[in-house]
């Protein structure tokens, strides 16, 4: 034990790993706080197909050889975001179908252009770490963290400030248009702050896995909490704690990052899962 | 009276080699000591951010891996640190402190070796400006 904390306090030294748990921990905090909204709008599949998204934009991004990749990714999974969030029920075409079409296209377009103009001699690499987040939160650049640092507290501003709002369009949206709120605004309100939240998490978990980030933690949560306050603070804390987990192992054990972040998540689901069924006696 | 002066001076010798050895210059970044995913973060600060770790003392433990290159003539080593998937595998170039004959005195592509060196980057310049970083002065053993 004494070997394995001072191996950590070792690695703790290294600016990269400072870098990659301040992310891990704002990011996964953001991803958990929204995580929640969307489970229970039943759109919890919409973070996998902006991921996607995202990744495409990442090619397009690579292909013009912008210095800040962040300038195209984020207006372009903001705009997918705003589609598929705010135009769903008046689309022609709805729902899971619109989701799946967009992130399965955006994927094969990204690999496509990755190959075709290839601008790195390594393409398996950046394709492993864009999707599967084997290594990128541990190279990122200063700037990156504070970008990351800016649009989290954003993200957490919003979501205290427009609470209540929220609370009432994710159980009601008719009850709550009914009741004065402008519920087209604050649907694009959350499509953006989803769009942020996925842009940002790609970098800890890489495109495939964001969607674990924004449903484990929520799902574990709803297992032994009940009001959506509790379920949102206990989502919160879990996601926080899986991410910290995750790093630790994965830097310790040489294992990729995302996939480790999102193993820690499972456990955590299924420790809920038994504490749940414990305390409902079996119901 | 002449052959012991004799061992006196080899007595010297000896002890002066092993006194160099044991006050060698320490290893600043010892990647042996770390991780496979630390390892992979750390040669990629070393590749993107070369300025800050020219002239340190670098360890690192690989397969050793040779390159011919037919435009310049010239035979490059390197020292690769592999992953599983070999999609996020990480390595530098090394340049021996004394001359090798190739293939005679190096290992086998492949087989594990660890080197100890001085960091440095080579910036070649051409049509287009070739940049790569480098392990000089290195000491290769088969630990």
């Amino acid at each position: 034990m004494p070997e394995i904390i001072e191996k950590i306090s070792f690695y703790l030294d290294f600016p990269f790993v400072q870098y990659a748990i301040i992310v891990g921990v704002l990011v996964s905090l953001c991803s958990s706080l929204l995580g929640v909204t969307l489970v229970l709008k039943r759109y919890s599949y919409i973070g996998d197909g902006l991921s996607h998204v995202a990744f495409g934009a990442l090619a397009i991004a690579s292909v013009l050889k912008l210095t800040n990749n962040m300038l195209l990714i984020l207006p372009v999974t903001i705009a997918v975001a705003i589609l598929l969030l705010c135009t769903g029920k008046n689309a022609r075409i709805k729902g899971d179908a619109a989701v799946a079409m967009v992130s399965v296209g955006a994927l094969a377009i990204g690999y496509l252009l990755m190959n075709i103009f290839s601008t790195s001699a390594n393409i398996s690499g950046d394709v492993c770490t864009t999707l599967f987040g084997s290594t990128s939160i541990l190279t990122l650049k200063a700037e990156e963290v504070y970008l990351c640092i800016v649009l989290s507290c954003i993200v957490i501003f919003c979501f205290v400030l427009f609470y209540n709002k929220i609370f009432t369009i994710t159980f009601d949206e008719n009850f709550a248009r009914a009741t004065g709120v402008n519920t087209t605004i604050f649907n694009l309100l959350i499509a953006v702050i989803v769009a942020v939240i996925i842009v940002l998490a790609m970098n800890l978990v890489g495109a495939l896995l964001v969607s674990a980030l924004v449903v484990f933690p929520a799902l574990s949560a709803m297992r032994t909490f009940k009001s959506f306050f509790s379920v949102t603070i206990a989502a919160a804390t879990i996601s926080v704690i899986c991410s910290l987990i995750g790093i630790v192992i994965a830097i310790l054990a040489g294992t990729p990052v995302g996939s480790t972040i999102v193993a820690a998540d499972i456990v955590a689901f299924g420790l809920f899962y038994l504490i749940g069924i414990a305390r409902n006696g079996g119901n | 009276m002449y052959k012991h002066i004799q061992a006196k001076a080899i007595a010297f010798l000896a002890i002066f080699a092993l006194a160099a050895q044991t006050f060698a210059r320490p290893v600043d970044i010892d990647l042996t000591r770390m991780s496979g995913t630390m390892v992979y973060a750390q040669v990629y600060q070393m590749v993107m951010h070369p300025g800050k770790y020219v002239g340190k003392r670098i360890k690192m433990k690989g397969v050793f891996s040779s390159y011919y290159d037919d435009a310049t003539k010239t035979r490059f080593f390197g020292c690769v640190i592999a992953d599983a998937l070999a999609c996020c595998s990480q390595g530098l170039a090394f340049e021996l402190e004394k001359p090798h004959k190739y293939p005679d005195e190096f290992p086998d592509e492949g087989t594990e070796i660890t080197i100890t060196g001085d960091f440095d980057y080579v910036v070649e310049e051409g049509e287009e400006d070739i940049s790569y970083p480098i392990i000089r002065k290195a000491k290769m053993t088969n630990e």
